[in-house]
């Protein structure tokens, strides 16, 4: 292959496998209560009631509602941050300008900034007495406290993560590769398409499951765009926080479980994906 | 396996999987409100309207703290009709030019929908042995409470905590220390008097003050894991009703209307009665027995109303002097 999988994967590659049980029982005893334990009470809460309970409180509209939309939002806000993210990665790793860096950091600067903060930004911006939304809202224009308002949100804090799955990779990219296919009479189109695009399929694919992922979970500015309203806006995260906050922990525990599978299957994917690609480089 | 999750996702969406689509009322209430409308009040409505029209009508609605649902509302979230835990609220929606004057007063009742006292909860067997608000300031008993930032029913509750003293005795100072001495004790804030109420039920603290609703519906039904206890005086919190005129289409003017008008029948305030508030209206609160009973209840305009209250209690005694003694 081509040097596309990127230095963490070399590494795997290259250490050798060993059954360290010392290791590992030290890492269980720090994970256990962190991460394992609070996982496992989700679940123990959420089967409670049994199965019945459980796919009752799954079946109520307002739970479907929230998980299909946040499935929707988090598909779509994927698709566009994979374009948008591959784009930026492209025009700010293989052109030199002013400000580049400046505009590198800047794209990985929604990682950093905490979520409602990005909530409060957007509702000062498009909201009906922000800074370009008062001059939208008498035209009938009003982004948000909708699914546009959603995704607008989403896009913005899960941009780093496509751009931060594609950049290193390009990086990496030797020029050599391009320049030979201009050589041969590529055009510009022809080149991304049949020589960077085969050698970033991994990334490609790793940045959207990033991105969908965290689309899924993402709380902070949705509650503060969306409105919060059932069977409107209101995404998985919303959901199990109001129902949380009244009460019916059965209610929030399930929809938290469905996303909890979701979360373990999707990097579960990504694993196995990495991995393979490994395995066939060696 | 991808195309079966497409298919469930897009289920209601696709064409031919829908039927008309029903006609909506967007509704924003306080937190504790949740429940009886959404079991029974939007229910009964839903079914007393198709019967008048034939039409089926879709509830869409969101239940927060009454501040977290003002600042919603003045943000410009679409809410034709809310539903606050105090005309406090309701007067900064004037403030914020969201609504062009206190329209509520046209409405039945001055707008107020209904009301509930504000009671002490206590854990089984109350073996704190709580018995009024001048017990929470008792060291060692800790108290949770919603936030006022948030929270109407929390600002209700400071009106009780410092208003039982000063109906009764009239002395300002001790209404003053038996305020402080609860604020002392509070262990837990949260957002709406509803979370308030969730942590309590996780275990937090000795003693909730909230709405004798949120403790009376599961009393009734047998699944309060707590008990009330009702203060020799308090304050009887009255719930008032917006319409957002301005968020209401022309063709949805009717259908508002006839809901607005419908929370105040008797239907619905026997609802809201068998879910346990106060009705305006004495001879529907006869239906439920289980009301208990407060020697010297006062409400807000014993304390000179909502702007005199919010000014003099809570941002000057509160806010000003509580909070800087405890050091917050």
């Amino acid at each position: 292959m081509n040097g596309t999988e990127n230095s963490i994967q070399k590494v795997n590659k290259k250490r050798p496998r060993s059954t360290g049980l010392v290791p590992l029982i030290l890492l269980l005893g720090v994970l256990f209560p962190l991460l394992l334990m609070p996982l496992i009470a989700i679940f123990i809460f959420a089967s409670r009631s049994g199965l019945d309970g459980f796919l009752s409180a799954l079946s109520q509209a307002d739970a479907q509602f929230a998980l299909r939309f946040s499935f929707i939002i988090a598909s779509v806000a994927a698709l566009i941050n994979g374009v948008l993210g591959t784009f930026t990665a492209y025009v700010l790793s293989k052109y030199r300008f002013r400000g580049n860096q400046a505009l590198s950091v800047i794209v990985n600067l929604p990682v950093a900034i905490p979520t409602v903060v990005v909530g409060t930004s957007l509702l000062l911006l498009w909201g009906p007495i922000g800074l370009l939304g008062k001059y939208l809202d008498p035209l009938g224009i009003q982004p948000m406290f909708t699914p546009v308002g959603v995704l607008l949100a989403h896009l913005f804090v899960t941009f780093p993560y496509m751009y931060g799955a594609v950049r290193p990779v390009l990086d990496e990219l030797e020029t050599t590769y391009e320049e030979a296919a201009y050589t041969i009479g590529a055009s510009r189109w022809q080149t991304f398409r049949f020589v960077l695009l085969p050698a970033l399929t991994g990334g490609l694919f790793s940045g959207s499951l990033l991105t969908f992922a965290h689309s899924l979970g993402e709380f902070g500015a949705t509650i503060m765009v969306s409105g919060n309203l059932r069977l409107r806006t209101q995404t998985a995260p919303l959901y199990i926080f109001a129902q949380f906050e009244a009460g019916n922990i059965e209610a929030a525990n399930a929809v938290a479980a469905v996303l909890a599978i979701t979360s373990f299957i999707l990097f579960f994917v990504l694993l196995r994906i990495t991995q393979r690609k490994t395995v066939q480089v060696t | 396996m991808i195309g079966a999750i497409s298919l469930y996702i897009t289920w209601p969406w696709l064409p031919g999987t829908r039927g008309a689509t029903p006609r909506t009322i967007i509704v924003y209430g306080f937190s504790i409100l949740g429940e009886t409308m959404n079991e029974a009040i939007f229910p009964e409505f839903q079914a007393q309207w198709q019967t008048r029209t034939g039409e089926r009508v879709e509830f869409i609605s969101s239940f927060a703290g009454s501040g977290t649902i003002t600042n919603q509302i003045i943000l410009g979230v679409p809410a034709e009709v809310a539903i606050l835990s105090l005309e406090l609220d309701a007067l900064r929606l004037v403030e914020e030019k969201v609504l062009p004057g206190p329209t509520w007063h046209d409405l039945p009742h001055g707008g107020v929908l209904n009301r509930t006292p504000f009671i002490i909860l206590v854990r089984p067997g109350n073996p704190k042995n709580i018995t009024d608000f001048a017990d929470l300031t008792q060291p060692g008993v800790g108290v949770v409470h919603p936030d006022p930032l948030t929270s109407g029913g929390a600002q209700w509750a400071i009106l009780a905590e410092y208003g039982s003293v000063l109906q009764t005795s009239g002395d300002e100072l001790l209404a003053y220390e038996q305020l402080l001495g609860i604020w002392q004790n509070v262990v837990a804030q949260a957002a709406s008097a509803r979370a308030a109420r969730t942590q309590f039920e996780n275990g937090f603290g000795d003693a909730l003050i909230t709405y004798e609703q949120e403790a009376l519906r599961d009393q009734i039904l047998g699944r309060l894991n707590a008990q009330i206890v009702y203060p020799h005086s308090t304050i009887l919190s009255e719930h008032t009703v917006a319409v957002i005129e301005k968020n209401i289409k022309p063709q949805q003017r009717q259908l508002i209307e006839a809901f607005v008008e419908f929370l105040w029948s008797e239907a619905a305030q026997k609802i809201f009665a068998e879910y346990g508030f106060r009705s305006m209206d004495e001879r529907i609160n006869v239906t439920n027995p289980n009301f208990g009973v407060i020697s010297a209840p006062f409400t807000v305009d014993d304390l000179g109303g909502w702007p005199q209250a919010k000014r003099e209690i809570i941002e000057t005694i509160w806010k000003q002097r509580v909070l800087q003694e405890i050091g917050q």
